[in-house]
C-alpha cells in the first residue's frame, strides 16, 4: 500500500473520526464532562470548615467591665460562635455586638503574635521579633536600673481597670517596686464614687438598682448604649419594658432617647441645673421623703457649726433654682420642669442616673452630687430600686507586702498626676493630667519608664496629639497589649498578653449591679500565639528583680495566685462559672454613713478639706467649654454608639461592618448636624467639610439629622484609629484628637463634654 | 448527542470524497480500516484504559480489619460510628475512641503496631481516606436515614463491616473525590450488586428520594 | 407540579419583630455574621456591596427637632410565600439555574451557592434587597478561617447569598428529633441566630401555622404589618409597631390612604 500525502491525510482523518465516534460509545467524554464540571467548582482557596462534635464552654466576656456570661460553641474543640449565657445572673443571656464578635479578637490581623522590640523610630511600625526571655530581660533590666538609681517612682503604670486580681497584682507589683504611679483610665464611676464618698463617707462602687426601679430619670446616660453593663441593661429593657418608665435627658436623640418614654432635650452641660431645679420643685411641693430627711440627713436644712457659724442647707440653696430660671439655663420648657419633678417624685421606685453615654467621661462632681442628692430627697439611698454602695470585694486580700528602703522612699514621692494631693484629695487617678505634667517638667522626664496594660491611652486620652508628644519624653515604654493598638505601636517593647478567650481571670460584678457577683473567665482555647498571661509576666519581672520585689510574689504563677485569692470560691467558680457572694439588700440606713455627722450629708462637710474654697453644696456653674465663641460658632459633642467601641478595646471588623453609612463613609467620619443649622451656614446634606476645633481639624461629611439640637455637631467615639489593622485603621476621625481635657476644679477629673468648633466647606 | 450526530455526518461526507479520488481507488477499504482502528482503539481506551488513568490508587494509612473489630464490639457499627447526643453522626472515629482499647499494642499485628507507634503515641489523627466524602455544600443526615427511614448502614456503604482488609482508595484525579461517589461501574449502567457500596451523586439521592418519598426534595434538604 | 405537594400539614416558619422594642444595637447582625460565616472586608461602608443577611435600617419620621423620632427596622430575608402562598417567591420564579427554591415543608427559600452562577436576576426581583452578591472571594485574614462554622458552607466569588432563617439549625434540631424518635420539633428547638441573639427579645420566631407557637398569635396583633404588603409577596416576616408613621414607611401609601384600611386583594388558591 502506497501512502502518498493525500492518503496519509485521509487515513489520519479516518483514525481520528473513528476514534471520535468510538469514544462517544465509551463513558470517557460523559464522565469527563461531569468531572470537569465538578473540578470547576473545586476552589481550593475557599475554606472548608472542619466538622466535629459540638460542645459548649461557659465563660465570661472581658471585652468591657460589664461582666456578661457567655457560652462559647466549639466544633471539634474549635471555637466557632459566641452566645449569651442564659443562666448568668448579670446578663441573663443578653449580649452586645462586641460580645458576639469576640472570636475576631481571638483571631485577626490586629494581634501581636510574639514579643516585639522596636526597630527604627517610635511608631514607625518596624519591629524585631524577640524571645520571651529577651523581652523579660529588657523590661526587668530597665526597671532594675531605675531602682538601683534610687528612682523607682519614675516608673508609671497605666492600667485599663483597677478591679479584680490582675490590676491588683500589678498594683502590688508597683508598691513592692516602689512607685506610687499606678494610673487608671477614668470613667464616670470616678465622679460618682466621689459624690458617694462626700455624702456618705464610704468607699466603693456606686450601685444603681435599675432591676427594681420603675421610673428611670437618665441625665444623658446611654442606658441602651453601653451604660451600666450592656448585656445587663439591654436584658432589663427587654424584660421590663412595659413595667418601667424611662425619661432621657440629652441634647441628641440617641438610641436610648429614641426608645425612652420621653425624650427631653437639654442644653448640654446644664444637667446640674436641671437636677437642682427638680429638687427645688420636690422640696417646694413637699414631694420629698420626710422620713429619710428627718432621720438620716444632715445639712438638708440650714445649720450652725460648732463655731457658731451659720450655714445654708440644701433646701435653702436650691431656692436659687426655680423652674423659670432653670428653664432659661437648660432650654427646657418651664412647664415641663414641675411636671417632670412630680412624675419622678410620685413614682413607686424612681431612680436618677448620670454619666454621659457609656460613662467614659468622668464629668463634674457638682453634677454627680446634684443627681445623687435628687435620689436622696426621693428617699432613694440604700434601698431596693435605689442607689447604694458596693464595698470592695472581700476576697482581694493578700499577705502584707514587705518593702525595702528604696521602695519606701519611692512610695513617699508625690504621684505624677496629682491625684490624692491637697489639690485633689478624693481622687484616685488623674490620667488626663499626665501629659501636661510630663511636658511641664524641666530636666529629665519625671517618668523614665512606662508600662501600659489593658489600656490604650494614645487613643482614648483627650487631645491625642498632645498626649503623644508628652509620651515622647518617656525614654522607655513597654506595652502588654495583645493587640497592635495605638499605644503598643508607639512602645519600645511589646510583651503580648493573651486575649480574653485565652486568658484566665476572675471578673468582679458588672458596673452598677446591686449584688456581689464574681465570674470566672476560663480560657476556652489554648493560647493561639506566643503570648503570656500578663499576670505571669509581672510575676516573672518581679522574680527577675529579686529581693523584696520577688518575695512579694510567693506564687508560682497567676493561676496559683488566683486560686489562693479566691480560696473557697474557686471550687464554685470553676464548676459553675460564677458565684453570688451576697443577695442582701443594702444595709439598713442607720449603719451606713461614715461621715463626720454620721448621717447622709446634703451639705458634704468633707468637701471643705483641701486648699481650695469650693462651696460644699452642689451648685450649677456652667462647665467651661474650650474655644472662642467668636471664632467657633458651633459645638462639637462626642457620642457613644453601641456599634462602636470608644474605649481601651477597639472595634472588631464585624462591629465596623454594622456601622451605617451615616456614621462612616469609606474613610471619612460622618457628623450629625441639625438641618436648620447647616442651611443657615449654606451647607447641604452630604457636604464634605473641614471641621476645626481649638485642638485640631478633620475632614468630615455632614449628615442632616433632625434629632440633634441646633448649633451642635455630634461625632461618634471609636473611629479614627491609626493602628490595629486595615480593618480599623484610618477610618474616620478620632474625636478625642479634636477635644482637650478640662479639669474639674474640685476633683481634677476630665469634664470636657464638648468643644467649640466650626465648619467650612471644602 | 448532537455532537455525535455531527461527527458522524462529517465522517460520511468525508468518505465519499475519498472514494471519488482517482489516485486512491482501493483506499476506501483502507480508510474504513483506519476508521475502525480509531473506533475500536478508542472503545478499548475509553472502557479499559480511561478508568485506570482517571483514578489514582491510594492505600489507607492502616490496613484496618473491620471484621475483627465487629466481632469484639457490642453494638455493631454503632460502637464506633455512633450518633452523638445531639443527633449528629460522628462519622469516622477519632483517635480518642480508638485509644480506649489501643493505648498499647494488644495483638502484635504489624498494622496495629504501626497504628500505635505512628499515631497513638504521638497523638496524631489517622488521615483515613473517606470513600463517602461529599463536597462542603452537602448536608447529609445519617439520623434521617438510619433512624428516620430505618435503613441499614450496608444499604449505602455495602458490606464493609465484614471486610478484613481496607480497599484501595481510588481518587478521581480531576475532582479529588472517591470513585465510590460515581459508583464503581464507570458506565453507571445497572445497579450495584448487593453488598457493594451505592453511588452517592446528587442524582442517586434524588432517584431514591423520588422512589421512597414521592418527590426529590427541596434544595435545603441536602444542601447547606 | 410542585404545588401538588401537600402542604396542609406543612410548617410555615416566620418571624415577628417588635419595632417598639428594637434598640438598633446590631447584635442580630453580628450574631448572624458569626453563625453563617458571613465575610467581612476592609471597607464595608458601601452598603450595596456589603454582605448582610439581616440588616438594621434606621428610619426617621422626618419631623424637625425636637419632634423627631427614629425607629430601627431589622430586615432579614422575608421568605416570601408569593401570591396565594404557593411558593412563587419573586426570586425563586426568576432563577434560571434552580439555585434557589421554596421548601414546601418549612416555607423557607433556599440559596445554593455551588449552583448559582451569579446572574443576579433574583437580586433584581427581590423587592426587599435581601440578596447580596459576592463581588470578590471572601478573605479570612490572620487565622480567622479557624472560627468558621462547619454548618454553613463558605461562599465564593460570583454567587448570591441571603438569609436562610438559619436552616442548618432546623436540620440540627431535626437530627436530634430523629434520634429521640420524635416527629415534632418544639418551638424552642429551632430558633434563628438573630432571634436568639436579640438582647431585648424583640424577635420572635416559630411556625406561623402552629397555634402553640408565639408567632401564631403575634402575627394577628393589631400592631402587626408586613413590608410592601400590596405587592402580594406574602412575606413571612411580620413587624409590630404602635407608631403610624413607621407603618406608613412599610409601604407606599397615597396621602389619603391609611395603613390597615386598604382593601386587600383576595388570595386565590
Amino acid at each position: 500500500m502506497k501512502i502518498d500525502r493525500r492518503s496519509f491525510l485521509s487515513y489520519t482523518t479516518a483514525v481520528v473520526l473513528g476514534g471520535a465516534a468510538g469514544s462517544m460509545l465509551t463513558p470517557a467524554p460523559w464522565k469527563l464532562m461531569d468531572d470537569i464540571s465538578i473540578w470547576t467548582q473545586n476552589w481550593p482557596w475557599t475554606p472548608v470548615p472542619q466538622d466535629g462534635a459540638i460542645t459548649y464552654k461557659h465563660s465570661v466576656c472581658t471585652l468591657c467591665p460589664g461582666g456578661c456570661g457567655i457560652d462559647v460553641r466549639l466544633a471539634g474543640g474549635r471555637p466557632i460562635k459566641i452566645e449569651g449565657d442564659k443562666d448568668h445572673p448579670v446578663n441573663k443571656g443578653s449580649l452586645c455586638p462586641r460580645g458576639f464578635s469576640a472570636l475576631q479578637y481571638l483571631y485577626g490581623p490586629a494581634r501581636v503574635t510574639t514579643p516585639l522590640k522596636r526597630e527604627g523610630k517610635r511608631g514607625e511600625g518596624k519591629w524585631q521579633k524577640i524571645t520571651w526571655d529577651e523581652a523579660l530581660t529588657a523590661v526587668s533590666g530597665k526597671l532594675a536600673e531605675l531602682r538601683s538609681n534610687g528612682r523607682p517612682d519614675t516608673v508609671a503604670c497605666i492600667s485599663g481597670s483597677d478591679q479584680g486580681t490582675i490590676p491588683n497584682l500589678i498594683g502590688r507589683f508597683m508598691t513592692a517596686y516602689g512607685s506610687p504611679n499606678f494610673l487608671c483610665t477614668a470613667t464616670a464611676k470616678d465622679a460618682m464614687e466621689q459624690a458617694i464618698y462626700l455624702t456618705q463617707g464610704r468607699q466603693g462602687s456606686p450601685v444603681f438598682d435599675i432591676e427594681n426601679a420603675d421610673f428611670i430619670l437618665s441625665f444623658g446616660a446611654g442606658i441602651l448604649e453601653g451604660w451600666g453593663g450592656t448585656g445587663r441593661m439591654l436584658n432589663l429593657y427587654g424584660a421590663g419594658k412595659s413595667a418601667k418608665t424611662l425619661v432621657q435627658i440629652e441634647p441628641r436623640l440617641s438610641d436610648t432617647a429614641a426608645r425612652a418614654n420621653q425624650w427631653i432635650s437639654i442644653t448640654p452641660g446644664t444637667e446640674t441645673a436641671l437636677a437642682l431645679g427638680l429638687a427645688h420643685v420636690m422640696v417646694k411641693e413637699s414631694l420629698y421623703d420626710r422620713q429619710f430627711i428627718e432621720n438620716f440627713a444632715f445639712g438638708f436644712n440650714d445649720w450652725t457649726d460648732d463655731n457658731g457659724t451659720a450655714h445654708k442647707g440644701f433646701a435653702t440653696a436650691i431656692n436659687d433654682y426655680p423652674p423659670a430660671k432653670v428653664a432659661r439655663i437648660t432650654g427646657i420648657k418651664e412647664a415641663e420642669i414641675p411636671k417632670l419633678a412630680r412624675k419622678f417624685a410620685k413614682a413607686a421606685a424612681p431612680i436618677a442616673v448620670s454619666g454621659r453615654g457609656q460613662g467614659l467621661l468622668p464629668g463634674s462632681i457638682d453634677e454627680s452630687l446634684a443627681v445623687l442628692l435628687l435620689n436622696a430627697i426621693a428617699g432613694n439611698i440604700n434601698k431596693k430600686g435605689g442607689v447604694s454602695v458596693l464595698s470592695d470585694f472581700d476576697y482581694a486580700k493578700w499577705p502584707e507586702i514587705k518593702i525595702d528602703e528604696t521602695a519606701s522612699k519611692g512610695m513617699q514621692q508625690p504621684r505624677i498626676d496629682g491625684a490624692g494631693s491637697d489639690d485633689f484629695p478624693n481622687t484616685r487617678y488623674l490620667l488626663n493630667r499626665l501629659p501636661e505634667t510630663l511636658v511641664a517638667a524641666s530636666g529629665d522626664a519625671p517618668i523614665q519608664a512606662l508600662l501600659v496594660t489593658g489600656a490604650n491611652p494614645l487613643y482614648t486620652m483627650p487631645d491625642t496629639a498632645a498626649a503623644k508628644k508628652a509620651f515622647d519624653r518617656i525614654p522607655f515604654i513597654a506595652s502588654f497589649s495583645p493587640f497592635m493598638d495605638e499605644t503598643a505601636s508607639y512602645a519600645d517593647y511589646i510583651l503580648p498578653d493573651h486575649t480574653p478567650l485565652e486568658r484566665l481571670q476572675e471578673v468582679p460584678a458588672a458596673v452598677g449591679i446591686s449584688r456581689q457577683v464574681i465570674s470566672l473567665a476560663k480560657p476556652v482555647v489554648k493560647p493561639v500565639y506566643e503570648t503570656h498571661h500578663v499576670g505571669d509576666t509581672f510575676i516573672q519581672i518581679a522574680r527577675n528583680l529579686g529581693g523584696f520585689v520577688k518575695s512579694a510574689f510567693p506564687w508560682k504563677d497567676y493561676e496559683t495566685f488566683l486560686k489562693a485569692t479566691l480560696k473557697d470560691h474557686w471550687r464554685t467558680l470553676n464548676k459553675k462559672g460564677w458565684v453570688e457572694i451576697s443577695h442582701d439588700l443594702p444595709e439598713p440606713l442607720n449603719y451606713v454613713f461614715n461621715t463626720a455627722s454620721g448621717k447622709f450629708e446634703f451639705y458634704p462637710t468633707a468637701r471643705v478639706s483641701g486648699q481650695k474654697t469650693i462651696p460644699p453644696l452642689p451648685a450649677f456653674t456652667p462647665v467651661p467649654i474650650e474655644g472662642d465663641p467668636q471664632r467657633f460658632d458651633l459645638v462639637l459633642m462626642p457620642f457613644d454608639s453601641i456599634r462602636l467601641a470608644g474605649g481601651d478595646v477597639a472595634n472588631a471588623p464585624f462591629m465596623t461592618k454594622t456601622v451605617d453609612a451615616n456614621v462612616l463613609l469609606h474613610q471619612t467620619s460622618v457628623v450629625e448636624i441639625n438641618p436648620a443649622t447647616a442651611r443657615k451656614l449654606g451647607l447641604k446634606d452630604g457636604d464634605s467639610v473641614k471641621l476645626t476645633t481649638p485642638r485640631g481639624e478633620a475632614t468630615v461629611q455632614l449628615y442632616f439629622y433632625d434629632g440633634i439640637m441646633p448649633g451642635l455637631i455630634a461625632m461618634p467615639r471609636g473611629l479614627g484609629h491609626t493602628a490595629y489593622s486595615d480593618y480599623l485603621a484610618n477610618k474616620g476621625t478620632n474625636v478625642n484628637q479634636l477635644i482637650g481635657a478640662i479639669a474639674d476644679p474640685d476633683s481634677g477629673l476630665n469634664t470636657a463634654w464638648g468643644i467649640r468648633a466650626t465648619i467650612t466647606r471644602i | 448527542m448532537s455532537s455525535t450526530d455531527k461527527n458522524q455526518t462529517v465522517s460520511s461526507e468525508a468518505a465519499p470524497e475519498a472514494k471519488d479520488s482517482p489516485a486512491s481507488k482501493s483506499s476506501g477499504w483502507a480508510v474504513f480500516m483506519f476508521f475502525m482502528i480509531g473506533f475500536v482503539g478508542s472503545l478499548l481506551a475509553g472502557w479499559i484504559l480511561f478508568p485506570d488513568l482517571l483514578y489514582s490508587k491510594k492505600e489507607q494509612p492502616i490496613d484496618f480489619n473491620h471484621a475483627v473489630h465487629l466481632s469484639v464490639v457490642y453494638d455493631g457499627c454503632n460502637s464506633c460510628h455512633y450518633f452523638r447526643e445531639d443527633g449528629t453522626f460522628a462519622g469516622m472515629p477519632d483517635l480518642n475512641s480508638c485509644v480506649d482499647c489501643h493505648m498499647d499494642v494488644m495483638t502484635g499485628d504489624p498494622e496495629e503496631v504501626k497504628f500505635v507507634e505512628e499515631y497513638v503515641q504521638p497523638g496524631i489523627e489517622v488521615p483515613w481516606l473517606n470513600h463517602s466524602k461529599q463536597p462542603d455544600c452537602v448536608f447529609f443526615s445519617h439520623a434521617a436515614h438510619v433512624i428516620g427511614a430505618d435503613m441499614s448502614c450496608e444499604s449505602c456503604h455495602g458490606n464493609i463491616g465484614t471486610s478484613e482488609h481496607t480497599r484501595t482508595y481510588e481518587e478521581n484525579r480531576l475532582t479529588g473525590y472517591s470513585r465510590d461517589i460515581w459508583g464503581h461501574s464507570i458506565s453507571r449502567l445497572g445497579s450495584p450488586e448487593p453488598g457493594e457500596p451505592r453511588p452517592m451523586k446528587m442524582n442517586d439521592c434524588a432517584k431514591c428520594h423520588l422512589e421512597e418519598t414521592g418527590h426529590k426534595g427541596a434544595c435545603f434538604q441536602c444542601h447547606k | 407540579m410542585k404545588e401538588q405537594n401537600s402542604h396542609t400539614n406543612a410548617k410555615r416558619y416566620g418571624m415577628v419583630i417588635d419595632l417598639d422594642k428594637c434598640t438598633g444595637c446590631g447584635a442580630c447582625m453580628v450574631a448572624c455574621y458569626s453563625e453563617n460565616n458571613v465575610p467581612f472586608k476592609t471597607d464595608e461602608t458601601n452598603k450595596l456591596d456589603s454582605i448582610n443577611w439581616i440588616r438594621v435600617y434606621k428610619l426617621t419620621n422626618n419631623k424637625p427637632y425636637p419632634d423627631t423620632e427614629i425607629c430601627y427596622l431589622p430586615m432579614p430575608c422575608m421568605q416570601c410565600d408569593g401570591i396565594g402562598k404557593h411558593g412563587h417567591s419573586p426570586c425563586v420564579s426568576v432563577c434560571p439555574a434552580v439555585a434557589t427554591d421554596y421548601d414546601y415543608d418549612t416555607g423557607i427559600v433556599s440559596q445554593i451557592y455551588t449552583r448559582c452562577f451569579g446572574c443576579r436576576y433574583c437580586m433584581a426581583a427581590c423587592p426587599y434587597h435581601a440578596r447580596k452578591f459576592n463581588w470578590w472571594d471572601p478573605k479570612w485574614p490572620a487565622d480567622t478561617e479557624k472560627y468558621l462554622s462547619p454548618n454553613v458552607s463558605p461562599r465564593m466569588r460570583g454567587v448570591v447569598e441571603k438569609c436562610s432563617f438559619c436552616f442548618h439549625r432546623y436540620q440540627l434540631a431535626r437530627e436530634k428529633a430523629y434520634l429521640e424518635k420524635r416527629q415534632k420539633l418544639e418551638e424552642q428547638e429551632y430558633q434563628t441566630a438573630c432571634t436568639q441573639a436579640c438582647p431585648v427579645g424583640a424577635i420572635t420566631f416559630g411556625d406561623l401555622n402552629n397555634k402553640d407557637h408565639a408567632v401564631y398569635k403575634l402575627k394577628n396583633d393589631p400592631r402587626a404589618f408586613r413590608l410592601l404588603e400590596r405587592l402580594q409577596t406574602n412575606p413571612k416576616v411580620y413587624y409590630l409597631t404602635s407608631k403610624n408613621w413607621v407603618r406608613r414607611a412599610g409601604d407606599n401609601y397615597l396621602a389619603h390612604e391609611e395603613p390597615g384600611n386598604i382593601t386587600k386583594v383576595k388570595e386565590h388558591h
